[in-house]
């Protein structure tokens, strides 16, 4: 009943639990996983809203970081780990399209090289966090920013686990021409998060002086 | 048309359109019954409440038929109008096969759209209409009104409140004291939570937020002495975060600011 | 297509090296374990948060009080330690570390996590299998309703008793928030849980649903949520309405942490429930199941499933970023510090109106479905039926501002919101009148189910109608934070959603325990809970016309009458519900058993034995017609086509001539 050879022919992978084909359990997998992104896309548009919302007001005058001892954060880290990011993505989706014409060696370095990637990205985000112009206390913007890089962190971890999964399967012959999916969707969902990151990037970029020069002080009614 | 005819000749329809006239009729009564409630601490004392008021007999009167119609159906089904099965037998037979009525369904959408455009536009007319005689979008220094409004900051923390009259000295008081057919405008601001200002026989009702300041404004149309509640639960003794707006003669609003050690600018 | 694979088959599948027994781990994990697992984790957490927070104290510091916020991060990775620690107990994490190693479920190891052949134990574990996911959420549901009944209850006898405080006022405020959010939680997963789970594979002709390792995922996730938010009371409470507004929830003490990770984890569970939903439900109907012969509950808990999919992270990132605001000292919500009240509301309600949906829609959808199958007569209009739930969970991402007319955010966007609002009304009237024209000319059979429509159908009209009241700004200016607003979403969330589910329940408990729910027992409950309803809403309803706030424990002696008549009520509410409880109870251990098609109703679950079993069908069925294939020719449609006719006839006789 247990076999450790997984099946020869390319067209008829079937799935060990259910006795389904792959393309039918696929299919339900890339539907999970599309609504996976959609509901993290709210979460990331919370965090944007956010940023912007509170770029907008400038409660208090307390959008800028405290002027003095705390600063804007410089811009060019954020670029620096996104890129990280969008070229691991990049190195991933190649290595599946391999994958599909039957290069398993080329799945295993793409995903290889995608971790590691990631893996400097994330520390890379880590190390930003840590030396940020600013704490956590620093106002608005100061706010707005250390959650959008946390939340980039978190979801870096994410996708190094996915992105080793990927790699640990594909030796494992878990992945294979006639069984690429997972490779794909975990492609699908590092996608996700370069389009999430690149929002990030570009509201840090842009929106960093408050329009609102003149909102009133705390608890007062003069302007 | 004569499908129509034919339809209202079953018994079964006219009984429900006769019950859907008599709960019509007790839904407009309960209408009164709910304004005299909104009334019984001496309201309506604005020009605004009497809108607020006015909407609810609106609003109750124009959903009244379709409100009835549904409980009448209901009511008839309900009461056996169409036979029924016990509890305690089975059903041994279907009945009528009606998959759709292309009429009922367009006759429907039709009336519950027109009914919800109705509301929109007269909620929309009634918006604009209380605006215009409060603070609302309109800054102070555009009313067009001749009498000169009085202004009042409003203060709220945990957990009581402050109004101070920015034009006569910046007198403090915890009492809103107004005279009656003047225009007020409130500034209102919190120094801690989010608190909500409600004068509660005038209709207006605004959130007091930490580091914003939101308007509001009505004109007494009332003598006497009304509440103001927090609407917003703000705490410990939101409960307790009351006081009064006293509406007053512009003669007793005048010696009251003397009182207060203020000047009248105006 | 049909993809159906009889069991015998399965045996031919190649598998994966079987690792260990089958089932692995999870052979040694159950909720004790869990439990245990929890407690440990949260105090291990407890001690190294504690040490950390000590040394970046600085020097001197003897504890992590020194930090003004140390107190703070120390409750909250605690409350982070038990729900990894309970999760990790339970097996959760067995699926995902064996995924990454490449170590594959065989299919020993997927019958073994279904519980087959396990009996009682299986309710105990992470068990796959979506008929024991249903009746877990059954109970936790039941636990949570119990709760949140006895919370209400304490609340009453405050209001009731009018002439002294019976609670401080910070335990006061606490016990209405928790009232508030346990019953919400209670709410969303009340026909989505049990029947979403259980009923909804089967119906839809399938074996299991999408991902069964994500729906034991999900149940576990909840009931690692729960504690938290339940121990609020014993942490000094969170002294906020359920909608634990900033800054005030800010001044709240460590018990509010409770609350957040509650939230933060309950939405986890949501998400990943959506997910196992909506996919089962767009993949796995059964062959000839097309769009327009798909069950109308099962619509009814997809739309819901989309709702919260979407939007209950911004529910999850409000909670997130006010427990930022009390840990890291961020100034999301603190507005002296550049944070913004407003942005708080926004994200509140950006869930919290499409959450009202969430509710009563399952609940509408479900009667829909029950209701052909007690008059015997086709669903009327079906098309209107799936038009009018679509329209809701379109419109419902576009009305979030009513809840905010008096915010003083953005005064001219009242106008639109109140347009919005009005016209999400329209969608509703459809459902409305599927309704009333599936009952139109109807025998309705008096059972439970049956009669809990009528219940439903009235309180829906009063909710409605006030509804309509609040969504017009110049009357919300009156109504706005006063008991008004308190009786309308009791008689919405409640009235029709909780009555709506204990009709949905009775119809579906005969499939799901395999005993008809007691009818007597269940009745009495039922009517008696109902007639405490109306007594204590109606004169909640007076209440805030008279000008009383809502969350305040004293009042002015104005509201005195309608707070001692609401008492009253609530305390039969409360008999009544005791009273269904037996009977859902007594039903269980001793009720009639029933046969495989209890009603007489014609989705797919009535084609499979009751109880039933491990693998739902034997073969796999193949859909031929609507699941309202009811109702004889009907005799007015009769007539007329004879009258035609003979006039047809006529005219052609008098056109020969």
């Amino acid at each position: 009943m247990s076999d450790t050879t997984t099946n020869s022919s390319v067209e008829s992978a079937l799935s060990p639990t259910t006795g389904e084909p792959v393309e039918v359990t696929g299919a339900r997998d890339k539907l999970g996983v599309w609504m996976i992104i959609v509901s993290c896309t709210t979460g990331t548009i919370a965090l944007l809203v956010s940023y912007a919302y509170l770029w907008s007001l400038n409660v208090n005058g307390a959008w800028a970081p405290t002027p003095g001892h705390a600063n804007w954060a410089p811009v060019w880290p954020f670029w620096v780990i996104f890129t990280a990011m969008f070229i691991a993505t990049l190195i991933m989706w190649n290595g599946y399209r391999g994958l599909s014409k039957g290069n398993v060696g080329g799945m295993k370095s793409a995903a290889l090289l995608s971790s590691l990637l990631l893996l400097a990205a994330f520390i890379g985000q880590v190390v930003q966090i840590a030396t940020f112009p600013f704490g956590p206390a620093d106002g608005g913007y100061a706010s707005a920013v250390l959650w959008l890089a946390i939340a980039n962190a978190i979801w870096l971890f994410v996708a190094i686990f996915l992105a080793t999964a990927i790699f640990n399967r594909t030796r494992a012959g878990r992945v294979a021409q006639e069984n690429p999916n997972h490779a794909r969707l975990v492609a699908m969902f590092m996608t996700y998060l370069c389009v999430a990151s690149f929002l990030g990037c570009v509201f840090t970029t842009v929106m960093q002086e408050s329009p609102n020069t003149n909102s009133p002080p705390f608890g007062t009614f003069s302007q | 048309m004569h499908l129509v005819k034919e339809w209202l000749q079953r018994p079964y329809v006219r009984r429900i359109l006769w019950i859907t006239v008599a709960i019509t009729a007790v839904i407009i009564a309960l209408s009164f019954v709910m304004v005299a409630f909104m009334n019984q601490s001496g309201g309506p004392a604005s020009s605004i409440m009497d809108e607020i008021e006015k909407t609810m007999f609106v609003l109750t009167i124009a959903c009244a038929p379709l409100m009835a119609a549904t409980l009448a159906v209901l009511t008839y089904s309900w009461w056996g109008g169409w036979g029924s099965v016990a509890a305690t037998d089975a059903p041994t037979e279907d009945g009528p096969g009606i998959k759709t009525n292309g009429v009922a369904v367009v006759t429907w959408i039709t009336i519950c759209s027109l009914l919800a455009g109705f509301l929109v536009v007269w909620g929309l007319v009634e918006l604009a209409t209380i605006t215009s005689s409060s603070y609302g979008s309109v800054p102070a220094n555009q009313q067009p009104n001749s009498v000169k409004p009085v202004d009042v900051n409003v203060t709220a923390q945990q957990w009581l409140w402050s109004f101070e009259y920015p034009d006569s000295g910046k007198i403090t008081s915890s009492v809103l004291v107004l005279p009656v057919n003047v225009p007020a405008y409130f500034n209102v601001t919190s120094l801690d939570v989010v608190h909500s200002f409600w004068v509660v026989e005038e209709g207006v009702k605004i959130d007091a937020n930490p580091g914003a300041i939101t308007n509001t404004g009505f004109t007494p149309t009332k003598l006497g002495t009304f509440n103001v509640r927090c609407a917003e639960l703000c705490g410990l003794h939101h409960a307790y975060m009351e006081t009064q707006v006293k509406v007053v003669t512009q003669e007793q609003f005048n010696s009251w600011i003397r009182e207060q050690g203020g000047n009248k600018t105006s | 297509m049909s993809t159906a694979v009889a069991i015998h088959e399965e045996a031919h599948v190649p598998q994966p090296k079987q690792v260990g027994r089958p089932g692995g781990f999870l052979r040694r994990t159950n909720f004790l374990t869990a439990l245990i697992s929890g407690v440990v984790t949260a105090g291990v957490f407890w001690v190294v948060t504690d040490k950390i927070t000590t040394a970046v104290a600085g020097a001197g510091a003897t504890n992590s009080m020194a930090l003004p916020s140390g107190l703070n991060i120390n409750i909250t990775m605690m409350y982070i330690g038990w729900v990894i620690g309970f999760m990790a107990g339970i097996g959760a994490f067995a699926g995902p570390i064996r995924w990454f190693l490449g170590h594959d479920l065989t299919h020993a190891d997927a019958e073994y996590m279904a519980g087959k052949d396990m009996g009682r134990e299986k309710f105990w574990k992470f068990t796959t299998d979506h008929k024991v996911v249903g009746i877990q959420y059954l109970v936790v549901t039941l636990i949570l309703f119990g709760f949140g009944g006895l919370l209400a209850m304490l609340i009453r006898t405050e209001l009731g008793a009018t002439w002294t405080e019976v609670f401080n006022p910070n335990f006061y405020n606490s016990i209405i928030g928790t009232h508030g959010i346990v019953m919400v939680i209670a709410m969303i997963i009340v026909i989505s849980g049990p029947i979403g789970n259980f009923i909804v594979p089967i119906m839809c002709g399938a074996r299991d649903m999408a991902f069964p390792r994500l729906n034991a995922l999900s149940i576990w996730l909840l009931v690692a949520a729960v504690p938290p938010l339940v121990s609020n009371l014993l942490m000094g409470g969170i002294r906020d309405g359920w909608t634990v507004y900033q800054p005030l929830a800010d001044q709240a003490p460590i018990g509010m942490i409770g609350y957040q990770i509650c939230i933060i984890t309950f939405a986890f569970s949501t998400g990943i429930a959506s997910v196992n939903l909506i996919t089962t439900i767009v993949r796995m109907r059964a062959a000839g199941m097309t769009w327009s012969r798909t069950p109308i509950l099962v619509y009814g808990i997809l739309g819901s499933s989309i709702m919260g999919l979407v939007w209950f992270p911004m529910y999850q990132y409000s909670q997130i970023l006010a427990l930022s605001d009390r840990t890291l000292l961020t100034s999301f919500f603190v507005p002296a510090s550049g944070g913004s009240v407003w942005l708080y509301e926004n994200l509140f309600w950006l869930l919290g109106h499409p959450e009202v949906y969430v509710i009563v829609i399952p609940a509408t959808a479900g009667m829909l479905e029950y209701l052909p199958v007690f008059v015997r007569k086709p669903l009327f209009s079906y098309r209107l039926a799936v038009a009018g739930i679509f329209g809701v969970v379109g419109l419902s991402a576009v009305v979030w501002v009513h809840h905010m007319y008096m915010t003083g955010w953005a005064p001219q966007s009242n106008y639109p919101f109140m347009l919005s609002t009005e016209m999400i009304s329209i969608p509703f009237s459809f459902l409305v009148l599927v309704v009333l024209g599936t009952m139109w000319r109807g025998k309705p059979w008096k059972r439970l189910p049956m009669m809990a429509v009528y219940a439903v159908v009235w309180n829906k009209v009063i909710g409605g109608i006030t509804g309509v009241f609040l969504s017009d700004t110049p009357v919300d200016q009156y109504m706005h934070g006063s008991m008004f607003v308190v009786a309308h979403f009791h008689y919405m969330l409640m009235g029709a959603g909780l009555f709506g589910a204990m009709g949905v329940t009775a119809y579906f408990f005969p499939k799901m325990i395999g005993r008809y729910l007691d009818e007597f027992w269940g009745s009495v409950g039922f009517w008696t809970a109902f007639a405490g309803f109306q007594v204590t809403f109606m004169s909640m309803f007076v209440a805030g016309l008279q000008g009383m706030p809502r969350r305040v424990l004293q009042f002015d002696s104005l509201f005195n009458i309608s707070n001692w008549i609401s008492t009253i009520g609530a305390y039969i509410i409360g008999i009544g519900m005791l009273i269904f409880l037996y009977a859902i109870i007594e039903s269980w251990r001793n009720g009639i058993p029933a046969p495989d098609n209890p009603w007489g109703g014609k989705t797919l679950e009535n084609f499979t034995t009751t109880p039933v079993p491990h693998e739902n069908f034997p073969v796999l069925p193949v859909v031929t017609s609507g699941p309202y294939d009811f109702g004889t020719p009907d005799p007015y449609e009769l007539a007329d086509d004879a009258i035609m006719q003979q006039t047809e006839g006529a005219e052609k006789v008098s056109a020969q001539s």
